[in-house]
């Protein structure tokens, strides 16, 4: 049935993009860094998981357990680094904003330029659990479920960690007011760094998951950048809900501009959307209204 | 300088713009195409700056435009004159970014940056889907009878072109426009700064300079297709280039150019594999080390070995038309009635969704009144002011400016009117000058400034307001008492009849605090009105013959101070109940 041939491989779609994006509302919404790198450290990931399965034969979902450590530990160093010492040159916030754009443009193409010494540019895939099932009378591999269940799982995990912890509260408090954390004895410094590490790991976890289905190549990092913007954007900065509803919106939306109109138009459509959701709504879907 | 060294520099100078022109008869192939791409990047840099240098608001989209350009001439070529394919390459990317820059320009920080990124990409799948669908072929032959010399010659045309509006625009009051809009977007606003319409100029001339250059080089590629028309590295490539030299002054770019052209050009032929690592890292050290540019490092230089601060005062300086009295009291025509109050308030309310900050406010305001707006915190005194001065419309309600209905008129119009503000968190425009801060203002408000009256303006202004000496200090580094004696003198260059004070005495000291009082006492007696929230009993009762409390909202008493301060309802709302 179309309608489910549509929602389904949707919803999936749109479970990685909640995930995905989820990483860049931490980095952005708590760390204050728009990391336009992120697609890049995703497609890294992806091509990490290519290369432990076909060297080593190793599953992707073990991956996993190597992809994030490493990639939380990178992203640590990178703000330490680089992107603290923008933040400490004492100019106002615009031009801190403006500061690590640029400075993560540069690393942009640093880790592409890597990927495409390494990879070069063509497409890769690899096929590990693409067993047809079907479900509501539509078709579906394995390895989508499997990337949708681990994805829901980290979500899950994610925001109860947010919301439930100590650490977690410390975290959101940054994301309304940084200054007023610092007052509150909140040690901003620190755990902005930490979120942002940790949202360098969730986006190598859906580098590693998005890999098991899509295929991919060293220079298209910069389509899921968009795309997670998009996400977060219409999710609301710093909204884990929001960006979970809006994930899958968006996931579903492009499925079906590819099913119905022209598999050409999706990333047309998806900035289509973000531009009628930034003109009309600009603090996102679920964000309340900035006084 | 003596006669002799100017003639030398003449000399040289004709010797080298003679060199560069008469470049193609003596260069060899591969140097003329390397003087192009430094004549292209130069313009694309140039007319890069010309928007983001002072608004800094970075822009990605100069791929979408030279795709733009270069995709009209492959389309118009075969059938319109060469002239007339580089004026429709214009005309497209100035219709284009019109549009685009309407619906987007108030985007600001990341949302523009990925906005604008977005474009280049959104318009190629567009070109692609239509040339798959409708024109059934992807790529385009373009031929035509430019060769590499005219090319040669149409880029430096350009580049002189380029420069010139750069320069130009730097000269004029939208130069400075653009740079308080850069610094504070609603100070610019409530200076009298028509924001949206400055920036979408701005954008329109970057964008045409930048399809019309796509134009003039699509003949070099013979073939083109959406890929090669809308490469976004372009976009980053020439960002690099404008902030390695120095996005804020006119030859920042060109300095930013030649290395980094030089530069690629070595980079693709010794490392083709790893030049987006070059690339990128050289982002990286740019902005790490040298966040202002090479133009900043050398202004710096300049100054530390006590050379004069290039003067950009001489903004205002050359400021147009005719004279001005130095604040208030200018008869006003054609804008309202000049008798009946001047200020009238009609149950105006304003809510943020359930919470209703002003509710049902009236009052009026007689010529040359001081009247004193006072309350508790929270009571709803600022958003009455943002409501008057258009930082926000009113939800309900009329306002009534010298007879003029300005309910929702935008801030700049309501400046323009007559209607000028300081702000209760001072907002200054940290990058400008003292002196650029007042002339902001001066040179924009509606009776138009005669050269040196606005210069004598704006220096009486800072005089009166005890800033004389400041005047070539950057806003941003003044205390911030200071930074509110600028906020006045801000708002007294506008040549207003009504200002609004929002706690402008608030944490002056005792000395301070008399100085300010007398200051507004002068003010007064000069003719101008003002309304003042305060919280300072003091100055209220020193000032103001009438005053307005509110509490949660709503007017709650209105008299001379000694009778509203002694009504029992002002005593309850400040202090609580009796027995609480």
């Amino acid at each position: 049935m179309l309608l489910f041939d549509i929602l389904l491989p949707g919803l999936v779609l749109g479970g990685m993009y909640a995930l995905i994006a989820l990483g860049l509302t931490l980095q952005y919404g708590v760390a204050r860094i728009m990391n336009l790198s992120y697609g890049e450290s995703l497609v890294a990931a992806a091509f990490g998981a290519l290369s432990l399965y076909s060297g080593l034969h190793l599953s992707p979902l073990a991956a996993l357990l190597l992809a994030v450590p490493i990639a939380v530990l990178l992203n640590w160093l990178l703000y330490r680094l680089l992107l603290e010492r923008l933040a400490r040159r004492g100019k106002d916030s615009g031009g801190q904003e403006i500061d690590s754009i640029l400075v993560t443009f540069g690393v942009l193409f640093v880790i592409q330029g890597i990927m495409l010494v390494a990879f070069g540019g063509q497409y890769y895939s690899y096929s590990y659990l693409s067993i047809p099932v079907v479900i509501l009378g539509s078709t579906l591999a394995v390895n989508r479920l499997a990337a949708l269940a681990f994805a829901a799982v980290i979500g899950v995990a994610v925001y109860l960690a947010l919301t439930r912890t100590r650490i977690g509260t410390a975290v959101r408090a940054i994301a309304v007011d940084a200054n007023a954390a610092r007052l509150v004895g909140i040690d901003v410094r620190a755990l902005a760094g930490l979120a942002f590490a940790f949202g360098g790991g969730l986006v190598a976890a859906g580098g590693v998951l998005v890999s098991m289905f899509l295929t991919f190549n060293a220079s298209m990092g910069v389509i899921f950048t968009m795309k997670a913007l998009v996400v977060v954007i219409m999710g609301g900065v710093g909204n884990v809900m929001g960006a979970l509803v809006a994930g899958l919106l968006l996931g579903v939306v492009e499925t079906a501009v590819a099913r119905l109109v022209d598999p050409g138009l999706t990333l047309a459509a998806t900035y289509a959307l973000f531009l009628a959701v930034l003109l009309i709504r600009p603090t996102g879907l679920f964000g309340r209204a900035s006084s | 300088m003596k006669r002799e060294t100017r003639i030398v520099i003449w000399s040289i100078g004709l010797a080298a713009a003679s060199a560069v022109i008469a470049f193609p008869f003596y260069a060899n192939g591969y140097y003329l195409a390397l003087g192009i791409s430094i004549l292209y990047f130069t313009v694309l840099a140039t007319a890069w700056a010309i928007f983001s240098g002072p608004t800094r608001y970075i822009s990605l989209a100069t791929a979408a435009f030279f795709g733009i350009g270069a995709y009209t001439a492959a389309v118009t070529a075969e059938t319109l004159p060469w002239p007339l394919v580089l004026l429709a390459a214009a005309g497209v990317g100035a219709v284009v970014a019109a549009i685009t820059g309407l619906s987007t320009l108030r985007l600001s920080g990341i949302y523009f940056v990925i906005f604008s990124f977005g474009l280049a990409e959104f318009i190629r799948q567009l070109v692609i889907w239509y040339e798959v669908n409708v024109h059934k072929s992807v790529g385009r032959y373009l031929f035509s009878d430019v060769t590499q010399d005219v090319l040669y010659w149409q880029l430096l045309g350009l580049v002189v072109l380029v420069l010139s509006a750069a320069w130009l625009l730097k000269r004029s009051r939208y130069g400075l426009a653009l740079r308080a809009i850069g610094a504070d977007e609603t100070a610019a606003r409530h200076s009298g700064i028509d924001a949206t319409v400055v920036k979408l100029l701005a954008f329109v001339l970057s964008a045409v300079f930048m399809s019309v250059t796509g134009a003039a080089m699509a003949p070099r590629w013979t073939y083109i297709d959406p890929a090669i028309a809308f490469n976004p590295m372009i976009s980053f490539q020439v960002v690099i280039m404008a902030l390695l030299g120095g996005a804020n002054s006119l030859f920042g770019p060109l300095l930013g150019v030649i290395p980094l052209v030089l530069l690629f050009e070595v980079l693709t032929a010794a490392l083709p594999n790893h030049f987006s690592i070059v690339l990128g890292a050289i982002f990286v050290f740019i902005v790490m080390a040298l966040p202002q540019g090479v133009m900043g490092i050398l202004e710096d230089w300049w100054r530390w070995v006590g050379g004069d601060r290039a003067a950009p005062v001489a903004v205002f300086r050359r400021a147009r038309s005719h004279g001005a009295t130095l604040f208030c009291g200018r008869p006003k025509v054609g804008i309202g009635a000049d008798t009946g109050p001047l200020l009238a308030v009609d149950a105006v309310s304003k809510s943020f969704g359930g919470l209703r900050a002003v509710e049902k406010v009236s009052f009026k305001v007689g010529r040359g009144q001081i009247i004193g707006i006072i309350g508790p915190n929270g009571s709803g005194k600022t958003t009455l002011l943002n409501v008057l001065s258009g930082a926000l419309a009113p939800s309900s309600g009329t306002i009534r400016f010298a007879g003029t209905l300005i309910n929702s008129l935008p801030a700049h119009r309501i400046a323009r009117l007559g209607l000028a503000r300081t702000f209760q968190l001072v907002r200054v425009m940290p990058g400008l000058t003292a002196a650029e801060n007042v002339a902001a203002a001066a040179l924009f408000r509606a009776t138009s400034t005669k050269a040196g009256e606005a210069h004598e303006t704006i220096q009486k202004l800072l005089a009166l307001v005890g800033l004389g000496a400041a005047r070539e200090t950057p806003a941003g580094e003044l205390t911030y008492i200071d930074q509110k004696r600028l906020e006045l003198a801000r708002a007294l260059a506008l040549e207003p009849r009504l200002v609004l004070l929002d706690e402008w005495l608030a944490g002056l000291n005792p000395s301070e605090l008399e100085t300010g009082i007398a200051l507004i006492a002068q003010l007064r007696d000069s003719g101008l009105t003002i309304i003042m929230v305060e919280h300072v009993m003091d100055a209220i009762r020193a000032l103001c013959g009438h005053c307005i409390v509110m509490n949660s909202g709503g007017v709650i008493a209105e008299g001379s101070p000694e009778q509203v301060l002694a009504d029992p309802k002002v005593v309850t709302a400040y202090l609580g109940d009796g027995d609480a």
